[in-house]
């Protein structure tokens, strides 16, 4: 295993994957749709060529990975306003638009990382 | 065709999780996944509070590593039990490790566990090990801004350790600022400074492990975020 998550992430992928293409009766994988929060800790090129890595040579080395990212959503400390979702605010800390607290927020969405759909036939 | 399935992809790990946590709470054991860079002195931590802390609990390490068994030896040589997982280059521990690991454990009247995870300050957090919390070690030998830059870590951990303060005279590290930016990260969190070279500092760790190794044991303890 390479020293890099997104090797055990793309894993685990591929085991619910091969999991639900026989629950379902599929054979053939032609996309994976991914949902990573932004705050999921997984470095989208990295867990692509994780993913590929695995499936190359395989009866499915074709299928896509549609990967959305999941902008992160948060609830302020201060006053309770949700706020972000702007691409390139991705801290955990940030002003709130409302009150200007920056820190203490709770994450509202952003720390998920779950298969969506799988286009298999 | 689209066929909709939802499934969380750590899920395999979160079940095994749980089974962690079915081992662990017939006997209230209080479980501590400590998690840092590589070099800022968990072992260091572990070996000082089993020696300090030998005559009041039972103490048993799960060492996480790379390669070598240096760790473990390390830390059986103060009378722990010690099991040394080698993840062979992956860089964190995940719940699958650590149940094999409790197969060669004695749980019997055990009071604390410690996992000491792979030096890193990025994977380990997104694996669940079955912990009751989870403490971040920091050393003044690293950047002060290392709670702004992996605030995951910092926002998750119910602990902070600043460790080898007594290097402070000699390095530019601002203790105010990762102290201040952490704790505004996390409300809850319970920050030592600390020098696990010379002891000092380390009697408010030991306060905080024996506070929450009473809420362990009287189920007053909240589950760990995630």
């Amino acid at each position: 295993m390479p020293p890099m998550h997104e090797m055990a992430i793309a894993q685990s992928i591929l085991d619910i994957v091969r999991d639900e293409m026989t629950a379902r009766h599929c054979t053939r994988l032609d996309g994976i749709g991914l949902e990573c929060g932004a705050l999921s800790g997984v470095e989208p090129e990295s867990l692509r060529f994780c993913l590929s890595a695995l499936l190359d040579g395989g009866p499915w080395a074709d299928a896509r990975l549609e990967l959305r990212i999941v902008p992160l959503r948060l609830r302020c400390f201060g006053c309770g306003t949700v706020f972000g979702g702007e691409s390139g605010q991705d801290a955990l800390w940030q002003p709130c638009p409302q009150c200007g607290e920056q820190f203490g927020h709770t994450v509202e969405q952003g720390k998920e990382l779950r298969i969506s759909h799988l286009d298999a036939s | 065709m689209q066929i909709p399935v939802v499934r969380n992809v750590l899920e395999a790990n979160e079940k095994l999780a749980e089974q962690v946590r079915a081992r662990l709470d017939p006997g209230r054991i209080l479980a501590l996944n400590l998690i840092s860079s590589p070099g800022a002195g968990k072992t260091t931590l572990l070996e000082r509070t089993l020696a300090d802390l030998s005559g009041e609990f039972r103490m048993a390490v799960i060492e996480g590593d790379l390669q070598t068994d240096n760790d473990a030896r390390r830390v059986a040589a103060t009378g722990a039990q010690a099991v040394q997982i080698n993840t062979e280059g992956g860089c964190h521990l995940n719940s699958s490790m650590i149940l094999q690991a409790l197969d060669n454990l004695d749980l019997d009247g055990l009071d604390i566990l410690f996992i000491e995870n792979v030096g890193n300050l990025v994977c380990p957090v997104e694996f669940d090990c079955g912990e009751d919390a989870k403490i971040a070690l920091l050393s003044v030998a690293e950047g002060d801004d290392k709670p702004e830059k992996y605030p995951l870590l910092f926002n998750l951990a119910r602990a902070m350790l600043l460790n080898k303060i007594d290097l402070l005279p000699h390095v530019d590290f601002d203790v105010r600022r990762a102290r201040d930016f952490a704790t505004r990260l996390n409300h809850d969190l319970a920050v030592f400074e600390v020098s696990c070279r010379n002891g000092q500092g380390l009697d408010g760790w030991y306060e905080w492990l024996r506070a929450m190794r009473q809420a362990r044991r009287q189920g007053r303890l909240s589950r760990q975020e995630r």
